[in-house]
């Protein structure tokens, strides 16, 4: 997933950035509102992380404008604000989840999951894939009741297709998912990926569209 | 300097000590004067008496025989003169005196004229070249009498005008004060949580501006409780960002580093930081429940609130640990809903972290209780009483702030409710309940 953080406080920030990395996302962090803003304007992310008090401006009006121009991107809030009302303005403001500061980063990785699953139409983080059983929030994954293990970037790639079943993604739409922006991009990273996930998990899952992209075959 | 004045008793007092000062002052000028005039009209009746009686004296002792006579006017009638006389001759031999004169009390001839003894005013005339001569004796004590019964004549309607007077004036003040009456009355009437301005409307002038600076400081403690709010909140925001930043960079440094010592301390130092969070958090909610405004002036459904709070202290417990019960009907309440969501949570929090590990059950009454029951070995009776004391934990081996229940209690007593901690629970052997009974309306 490609993810927005929009956070000042730098401690915080990178802390939050290693953790999403960790997890095999693709994090864009930026610590102003017009960075933002021009970040969303030119690059589609699956996902925001939004501080409310930033140093041009409160964010509850940044995600009033958004969701005003009709953008749907999930928003999840963290913030230091804990007051109930603050979290119930933040929530009608079109927040999806909100998360008072401190929190736990395992907490945090948890709530982007479970958001990022309500958006792909399916909140149950159970999913079965012909052979293959999923625990989208325990990252645990069977084939044939054996477990097998990904690495952060091949489950990126394994969540992707799990989100669109049978949607062909093209190598750029890939490359989006699991590199931040400015990051450097190797020319066959995604091939190689591709190629460790099928062997993983099995023949017949991933399907190539030469020149085009790639899919998760229909169970 | 505390002494109390009653303004009633401070203006009957002035008030009525100038009147009888005043008042005596124009009597004593009246009666001085009056004194002046009364001697005059005196003296001329006394001169005039004299001149009335001398030429008969003198017809009828010129028509005497014997000289040197005195002959005694008996009375017509018996009467108390006023006026005594006696005729003498240049030897100073008596020849005629009135009924009541007593010779003793006349002086010896010395002219014509008026004289004054001790006891008596006198007049001196003369008829015949000095042969025949009269002096009228006038008691001076006829005359103080007279001045006498003029003073008090005077002085009467005065013991009768100064209670009336008192009373008007008490009366006056009295009437007066009335709409401050009512204005105290309005005062005293309004709830602890109104600072809605006051109406001046019929205060006399002068007592305006009371209610205007009541107003003012109104309008300050309303200022004052926003400030408060606002500071806690800001507080608050100030100590979470870097606690936030320094718990994550730990939670960072144990996923990151592969020395296992390195991680139990990367360890430790999250779990200081955790403890220092809640426990900042904590003091800023016990400033918040003890500073701020409890009641709003509007009355919200408690049960969202208590639907949220539960949501998200759920997040955190296995699942089906919390157990949410509430009514089907709307619980209005003009509780500030961040005030009443600080109290659940710590009650819930409390109960998680005190309970025996089974459920923890929260109902919400419509009638606006709020119970917050848990499992558990049953607290003594003294420790139960101690446990709402700040810093206080109901046994020293579990971790907490040992502000929960305080911040709880400053709640309820601020806003009007009542906590009552109840162990164990009723009807079993064992448990913790505690009951917050919420201000409905």
């Amino acid at each position: 997933m490609r993810i927005l953080l929009i956070e000042d406080d730098r401690v915080l920030g990178e802390a939050v950035r290693d953790q999403l990395a960790a997890d095999g996302q693709s994090v864009d962090w930026v610590d102003r509102l017009d960075a933002a803003g021009a970040a969303l304007a030119t690059t589609p992310f699956d996902l925001v992380l939004l501080d409310l008090m930033l140093p041009d401006g409160r964010g509850l009006p940044f995600l009033r404008r958004l969701r005003g121009r009709g953008d749907a991107t999930p928003v999840i809030i963290l913030t230091a604000l804990d007051q109930l009302s603050d979290r119930i303005e933040g929530l009608n403001a079109g927040a999806d989840d909100y998360l008072v500061k401190p929190f736990d980063l395992a907490e945090l990785s948890a709530r982007i999951g479970s958001v990022a699953r309500r958006y792909s139409g399916n909140p149950n983080p159970f999913v079965t894939h012909g052979p293959l059983e999923v625990d989208l929030a325990a990252r645990v994954l069977m084939r044939e009741g054996q477990p097998l293990t990904l690495t952060a970037r091949e489950w990126a790639l394994f969540e992707a297709f799990l989100a669109r079943p049978g949607q062909l993604l093209s190598k750029s739409q890939l490359e989006d998912k699991l590199y931040a922006f400015g990051a450097e991009v190797e020319p066959n990273t995604i091939e190689v990926h591709i190629s460790r996930l099928r062997k993983k998990l099995g023949p017949g899952i991933i399907e190539t569209e030469r020149g085009l992209g790639y899919r998760l075959a229909r169970a | 300097m505390n002494r109390r004045h009653s303004l009633q008793g401070r203006l009957g007092l002035w008030l009525g000590l100038a009147l009888t000062l005043v008042w005596l002052a124009a009597a004593t000028a009246a009666a001085l004067l009056a004194r002046r005039e009364m001697t005059a009209v005196f003296d001329s009746t006394l001169q005039e008496t004299a001149e009335r009686i001398l030429p008969l004296a003198v017809l009828d002792i010129v028509g005497r025989d014997d000289e040197g006579v005195t002959q005694h006017l008996s009375a017509i009638r018996a009467n108390d003169e006023i006026f005594t006389y006696l005729v003498r001759d240049d030897q100073n031999r008596i020849l005629l005196q009135s009924n009541g004169a007593n010779p003793a009390d006349f002086p010896p001839w010395d002219g014509t004229g008026f004289r004054q003894s001790g006891t008596h005013r006198f007049f001196n005339d003369e008829a015949l070249r000095g042969s025949v001569r009269i002096t009228v004796a006038e008691p001076l004590d006829h005359r103080a009498k007279a001045a006498r019964d003029l003073l008090i004549g005077m002085g009467l309607p005065l013991i009768v005008l100064l209670p009336v007077a008192l009373g008007l004036i008490v009366l006056t003040v009295r009437a007066s004060l009335r709409p401050l009456r009512g204005f105290l009355a309005r005062l005293a009437a309004r709830n602890a949580r109104d600072l809605s301005p006051l109406s001046a409307a019929g205060l006399p002038t002068e007592l305006a501006p009371l209610a205007q600076t009541l107003n003012d400081l109104l309008d300050r403690l309303a200022a004052a409780f926003a400030a408060e709010r606002s500071f806690a909140a800001n507080a608050a925001h100030e100590l979470r960002t870097p606690l936030a930043g320094a718990i994550a960079q730990a939670q960072r440094l144990q996923s990151e580093s592969a020395d296992p010592a390195a991680r139990t301390r990367a360890a430790e130092i999250e779990a200081t930081l955790k403890r220092l969070a809640r426990l900042s958090e904590r003091l800023m909610q016990l400033a918040r429940a003890e500073g701020g405004r409890l009641r709003l002036d509007r009355a919200a459904d408690l049960r969202p609130v208590a639907r949220l709070v539960v949501e998200d202290l759920a997040h955190a417990a296995p699942p089906g640990r919390i157990r949410l019960s509430l009514p089907a009907g709307a619980v209005p309440s003009d509780l500030d809903p961040d005030a009443f969501a600080i109290a659940l949570r710590n009650l819930v929090e409390n109960a998680l972290r005190h309970g025996d590990g089974g459920p923890v059950e929260v109902t919400l009454s419509p009638d606006g209780r709020l119970c917050v029951a848990n499992g558990g070995a049953p607290v003594p009776g003294d420790a139960l009483g101690r446990l709402t004391d700040r810093f206080e934990r109901g046994s020293s081996d579990r971790a907490g702030s040992g502000l929960g229940l305080a911040i709880v209690a400053a709640i309820a007593d601020r806003a009007g409710g009542r906590l009552t901690l109840v162990s164990p629970r009723e009807g079993r052997p064992d448990g913790f309940e505690a009951r917050l009974d919420l201000p409905v309306s």
